[in-house]
């Protein structure tokens, strides 16, 4: 075991995988001699060469494009996109070919690779070093979407999705690198990519969100059982595609209400669907209406101190609407 | 850096490539044209539904850039490039299959027409999304370079789509990286209604190769052979690890960008000058006579094989089952999802309270 960051946990998971299996490579802006614009792929280039750790022209088109085709003709590669803002000159890639390419040869041709994406707000980033634009790719049958919230996660996962014979956009959260420390097993250990995780045990409330804002909703559960004595059951999305409803289901059907916590703007985010798929199959269980705590609809998050905290969620934000959903 | 290919040679000095190798690329030349008139016709009888987009009249560049293709190369075609998975090797049937979208397709019936790919001769199922192709083809030769093969990618694209950014990306990675890929430029002057004029400023598509640093070359589309010399030296390049190369191959689009589109946006003459005029089937017919190897006999031979090959294929596609409707939901993931459909649409869950009671 060992105290690592969550930025760390990715290092550790590229460096075990590219030493298993050699058809893996990776590729991006700033990855190979600088190590990444946050270190995450530090020390790959000595390890392993030029051949396999590639600084890419300027284009996340091409990064995207290329490692499609490299998978389909056997690599297993690992681009980078540095800011998820960034990633729409990869949009056809990602979403015409990547998530089509199986479909469209009926299984004859594939293209198994694991896009790490930066992305979230909450770092005084900006319109564009700071979006949550997971709900873009959740959107697509075909992408498996992962986000880990835990460097427990940030490793098993990474390792899931590079082992995975799918397409996979794995978000990571730019907050959480170097915010959170957890000790992680220094061996080889796999996630389960098909399961949400339930982080808090509860019988009063369901609460659902990922990435950064999972551990806000873990600080407002604590705090609801401290000054409410309400108990509420925190569930790690973990993958945002193909959702796990069953996991989420089953807790409501525990504790018949509902709260999603998504750092996304409100309409169509990834709350709008598993508030659906809710209100459709678990519609008897709920005994208040699903809530939701999102980020407001404007196009960004806009950069001044003031303007962001408004736009991102809280805790305090997180537990007025607990609070509101116990209480109906 | 662009340079012109040499003008068609009109004397009797020995053939410039062995006579076996004119009479392959005459004969799939003359496949491929009979293939695609007759699926023309097919369409035109509704015997198959969609779209069909013909490289009728472009076939010396096909034929002349892929014939001595590996199976283990790969190619990278967009919408019109139907008649690569001929030359590259693919069974008739399957290929009718495609057209005809049954189970037996190698896509069992999801892609459209002439969107064909084949995955054991390593030819890419295209979207329609242009220059897609492109840049998957361009990773493909990406991995070939790390696995330290000696294969090749060649991709193939219309002067259109030149114009968008990624076909710009993928050539500028290729050249970056020394990729072994042969990019094949069809000029054939129409991007659907849009005339060259308005998609380009220079003259010559392969000038753009100088902005790469790659070899960029213009030559006759409409010469089996020059596209042949010309790109087997490019294949050779890609091969040996010296890099891309980008073939411009100058043509004309004989029909409509579709079967549906009449193309009523073109000068009749213009047209009129490429079918009698630039036709390369008779331009090669009367190349081999000047040379002496042409034989009416061996075409007819050709043709009687092949039209009997494309009678059971068509037979085969017309008789053959369709896809079941569920599958539809197949081939998503690697793993099913029917299941998790038919769930979602159908299970419900009731508080665990009331279960207790």
């Amino acid at each position: 075991m060992a105290l690592v960051t969550y930025i760390d946990a990715i290092n550790m998971a590229l460096h075990e995988e590219m030493k298993r299996d050699e058809r893996i490579y990776v590729l991006g802006e700033d990855v190979a001699v600088m190590g990444g614009a946050f270190r995450a792929t530090k020390d790959l280039l000595q390890d392993f060469g030029p051949m396999r750790v590639i600084d890419s022209p300027l284009a996340e088109g091409i990064i995207v494009s290329s490692s499609i085709g490299a998978a389909m003709a056997g690599m297993r590669p690992v681009p980078e996109i540095q800011f998820s803002d960034f990633i729409t000159p990869a949009f056809d890639a990602i979403t015409q070919q990547a998530a089509k390419l199986r479909y469209r040869s009926a299984g004859s041709q594939t293209c198994p690779f694991t896009l790490r994406v930066c992305y979230g707000g909450g770092v005084s980033g900006g319109l564009y070093h700071s979006q949550t634009n997971t709900t873009w790719f959740a959107h697509e049958p075909g992408l498996r979407v992962i986000a880990p919230s835990t460097p427990y996660d940030a490793k098993g996962m990474l390792k899931a999705a590079i082992r995975d014979d799918n397409p996979v956009i794995y978000f990571e959260h730019k907050k959480l690198y170097r915010s959170i420390k957890e000790d992680i097993p220094t061996d080889d250990y796999v996630c389960d990519l098909d399961k949400c995780a339930v982080r808090r045990e509860g019988s009063d409330l369901t609460a659902v969100s990922y990435g950064y804002t999972m551990h806000l909703m873990l600080q407002a559960a604590e705090k609801m059982q401290q000054q409410h004595g309400i108990n509420v059951e925190c569930i790690d999305l973990r993958t945002l595609n193909p959702i796990d409803y069953a996991t989420i289901l089953d807790s409501v059907a525990k504790t018949s209400r509902l709260v999603i916590v998504q750092e996304d703007h409100r309409t169509l985010g990834i709350g709008s669907e598993i508030a659906a798929i809710a209100a459709e199959q678990a519609f008897d269980c709920l005994d208040a209406p699903i809530m939701r705590v999102t980020a407001p609809d404007v196009p960004a998050i806009p950069f001044s101190k003031p303007l962001e905290e408004f736009y991102m969620p809280t805790v305090d934000k997180i537990m007025a609407v607990m609070e509101k959903s116990a209480q109906y | 850096m662009a340079t012109k290919a040499k003008e068609r040679t009109e004397t009797t000095a020995s053939l410039p490539i062995p006579v076996e190798k004119m009479k392959q690329l005459y004969a799939m030349m003359l496949r491929c044209r009979t293939m695609e008139e007759r699926a023309r016709i097919l369409y035109k009888q509704s015997r198959f539904s969609g779209n069909y987009y013909a490289a009728i009249g472009q076939e010396a560049i096909e034929v002349g850039a892929a014939i001595d293709l590996r199976p283990s190369d790969c190619v990278a075609p967009s919408h019109r490039d139907f008649i690569a998975g001929l030359i590259k090797g693919v069974p008739l049937k399957s290929l009718f299959s495609q057209l005809y979208a049954r189970k037996t397709s190698p896509d069992q019936g999801r892609s459209s027409p002439a969107h064909g790919g084949y995955a054991p001769l390593n030819i890419i199922t295209p979207a329609s999304t242009i220059a897609a192709q492109w840049n998957i083809g361009t990773g493909v030769a990406l991995a070939l370079k790390m696995q330290k093969k000696d294969d090749i990618t060649m991709a193939f694209c219309g002067e259109g789509a030149t114009s968008l950014g990624f076909w710009h990306e993928a050539v500028n990675f290729a050249a970056v990286l020394q990729l072994p890929i042969v990019y094949v430029v069809q000029n054939n002057r129409w991007a659907e209604s849009v005339n060259i004029k308005y998609q380009m400023r220079n003259e010559d598509v392969a000038t753009r190769a100088a902005g790469y640093g790659i070899p960029g070359i213009s030559v006759d589309g409409q010469d089996v052979v020059a596209v042949y010399r010309v790109v087997q030296e490019a294949i050779e390049r890609a091969r040996k690890g010296g890099g891309p190369t980008l073939v411009e191959c100058k043509s004309y689009r004989w029909f409509g960008h579709s079967e549906i589109d009449p193309a009523k946006y073109r000068d009749a003459e213009e047209v009129e000058f490429w079918h009698t005029q630039r036709d390369p089937i008779p331009l090669t017919e009367e190349y081999m006579r000047k040379h002496g190897v042409w034989s009416d006999e061996e075409k007819q031979q050709v043709l009687d094989a092949f039209n009997k090959d494309l009678e059971e294929a068509i037979q085969f596609a017309e008789n053959a089952p369709w896809p079941e409707p569920v599958e539809a939901l197949d081939h998503v993931y690697s793993f099913s999802i029917r299941e998790r459909a038919l769930e979602l649409d159908r299970k419900t869950w009731t508080p665990q309270a009331l279960k207790k009671m």
